[in-house]
């Protein structure tokens, strides 16, 4: 089990955020930090998810969050043991 | 050149290719059907006796058709009770565009009369979905849609348009063209395949299984599929959902394989050294018992959805990419092989797969006879349970697309909506409808559809009094305690399709049954209600969590 970042560039508009909390709500992983922030491109947003997982549910996460459609980029970042 | 918000959709449609849609109107969709009724010229649209029914017919319309199916509904009930046809599509990957009215914007977030937000219920099961608050953006908003719904691994999109978007007026000019849609989204189909790993296994090999699905119909790899498997003699077991992708006539298919699969299938399935997956994805009514399906056996997984690697079954050597392109390459990188040993043991299994030879009214008789009297271009579609396994253990399919099932959902109730949706996209073709007499009761209103519409669709109801499948699982694993499977109804289904207006029989003989067929001109729709026996199963089968030495076959 690690704790596992993952950094995503998405669409800022209402709704998104719902999308992608479900995702992580549907297979039950708990989102221990949320951060959100608009980039410079208005149509833009940054954020920074911290949850809970093994190497499986690292994978499926991203993998998942690379199909939605408001999803632009994903990027696995920090990964620590617990 | 200004129009509505009603007049931008019927224009969408028309220029997306949707001829025809299927739906049922409401409040909120007053202003879209006004424009549908003006434009019946160039959208023919097909009212259905309920939202579920349409929303399956624009699911069997896609599945025979190829193109992407339309279903509008209006607001609150309406779109709710689209919720079932959404998920079907989504599970089975079908192309579907859903249009749901909703109250005005000013009346969205008050608990407006039949005001639901079907965003947020539909979210898990829809590839995507848009709400069109601004009139501006409702014409690409449609053009995305479609795109969205019809490539990559296809699926569902829903667009929930306000009333008032759909009274509001803009100037409309033609929307983004499709490739600049598909500029704003990463699509992988261009990618250049690596296969060499592939072909590496493949050539070490001595007994390949090829295990392919839906995604060969849906890539149209049909012509591959088989010139692969001729190349590497290798034999084709089919996913349910990938069953028509290859000629049952064809030696070396061996039709389904999983749980209930054909026993050769299975058996070939979990014997192969390899397993050459192709558009698949393991599905645990396929697999059983994972860590028995992967044992001493090298797994390559191909699929289009990068997510579904290494979901279900952990495979060595991946490839992510158009299972048409993939299997292309794979066909100029192999070399013809022969697996004498192997094709020998696959002839031995198919012994046991070989038809009955007696004349009792088994569902096995009767699909084989309602075969000989479709005819191969046919397309047959099945609701869920028993019935559906024996049509996928007894038809034989020839042509690609001809089979229409619930696969992923397993939803009661979808046949006899695909089966209208699927006559209509082939110009209101033969088509036939396998059911049994707890799905059929789901969704027979629909048979008004039918008959208003004047389709020929033969609709053979596998009548057992039971819910057969439910109860073969009570029989075998929950000591016969038949919990609320014994259905006990006296519905008559042949007076009640009288009743609708079709034409209504029954048959109890084999030798009933093909008097009845031999003279029946299926100019509209027919029912004919086949008694059978109640504890008739459906063998082989794997029990639940279990693997191919588990294998149940008829009369063991």
């Amino acid at each position: 089990m690690e704790k596992f970042t993952v950094e995503l560039l998405v669409a800022n508009h209402f709704g998104v955020l719902n999308r992608i909390t479900n995702l992580y709500a549907k297979r039950g992983y708990n989102i221990d930090s949320l951060n959100v922030n608009e980039t410079a491109d208005p149509n833009l947003s940054r954020m920074l998810i911290v949850s809970r997982g093994d190497e499986y549910t690292q994978t499926q996460t991203v993998r998942q969050l690379n199909k939605l459609y408001d999803v632009k980029e994903v990027t696995l970042m920090t990964r620590v043991k617990l | 050149m200004i129009l509505s918000g009603a007049q931008i959709v019927v224009e969408e449609l028309v220029r997306n290719g949707a001829d025809t849609v299927f739906g049922y109107p409401g409040g909120t969709v007053l202003p879209m059907y006004d424009e549908l009724f003006k434009n019946s010229d160039r959208i023919n649209h097909i009212i259905t006796a309920h939202e579920q029914g349409a929303s399956f017919a624009a699911d069997g319309y896609a599945r025979a058709s190829r193109k992407t199916g339309v279903v509008i509904a209006t607001s609150g009930p309406g779109a709710t009770n689209l919720v079932t046809g959404i998920a079907n599509a989504y599970l089975d990957s079908v192309p579907m565009v859903a249009i749901t009215g909703n109250v005005a914007t000013s009346f969205i977030g008050k608990d407006s009369f039949q005001e639901v937000d079907i965003l947020s219920v539909t979210q898990p099961i829809v590839k995507h979905s848009f709400v069109v608050r601004d009139i501006s953006k409702l014409a690409y908003t449609i053009s995305e849609a479609f795109v969205i719904a019809n490539s990559d691994r296809k699926g569902p999109v829903l667009i929930d348009i306000p009333k008032d978007i759909q009274t509001d007026t803009w100037e409309y000019e033609m929307s983004k063209t499709d490739e600049e849609v598909k500029e704003n989204k990463k699509v992988k189909e261009d990618e250049n395949p690596d296969v060499l790993q592939a072909v590496e296994a493949i050539k070490n090999c001595k007994r390949p299984f090829i295990y392919a699905g839906g995604g060969i119909l849906a890539a149209q790899g049909e012509e591959e599929l088989l010139e692969l498997s001729k190349l590497i003699n290798a034999p084709v077991g089919l996913s349910m959902m990938g069953l028509t992708s290859l000629s049952s006539k064809y030696p070396l298919n061996l039709g389904m394989c999983g749980m209930h699969g054909k026993y050769s299938s299975t058996m070939a399935q979990g014997n192969c050294d390899l397993i050459l997956a192709l558009g698949v994805r393991f599905s645990d009514r396929a697999t059983g018992n994972v860590n028995e399906f992967t044992k001493d056996r090298v797994i390559i997984h191909v699929d289009i959805d990068a997510a579904e690697i290494k979901k279900n079954v952990h495979s060595e050597i991946n490839v992510c990419g158009n299972v048409k392109m993939v299997m292309r390459e794979l066909i100029n990188q192999l070399t013809p092989m022969k697996n004498q040993v192997w094709l020998d043991e696959i002839e031995e299994y198919k012994k046991k797969d070989a038809p009955s030879c007696d004349d009792n009214f088994s569902p096995e008789n009767i699909i084989r006879e309602v075969n000989k009297f479709a005819g191969e271009d046919t397309v047959v579609a099945t609701d869920v349970g028993q019935h559906q396994m024996w049509t996928t253990l007894y038809y034989d399919f020839i042509k690609s697309g001809t089979f229409l099932t619930s696969g992923g959902l397993g939803a009661m109730g979808y046949g006899l909506g695909a089966a209208i949706g699927a006559s209509v996209a082939r110009d209101k073709a033969k088509t036939v409808l396998f059911t049994g007499d707890g799905s059929f009761a789901m969704n027979l209103n629909e048979m008004s559809t039918a008959v208003s519409q004047n389709l020929p669709i033969l609709i053979v109801v596998l009548n057992n009094g039971v819910l057969g499948m439910v109860r073969q699982w009570q029989s075998m694993f929950y000591d016969e305690r038949y919990s609320a499977t014994t259905l006990d109804r006296k519905t008559n289904f042949s007076k009640l399709a009288d009743a609708f207006g079709a034409k209504g029989y029954e048959a109890n003989t084999m030798k009933e049954l093909r008097t009845l067929l031999n003279t029946l001109e299926l100019t509209g729709p027919v029912l004919v209600d086949c008694h059978i026996d109640m504890d008739e199963k459906v063998f082989p089968m794997i029990p639940p969590g279990g693997s191919v030495k588990d294998i149940i076959v008829k009369g063991e």
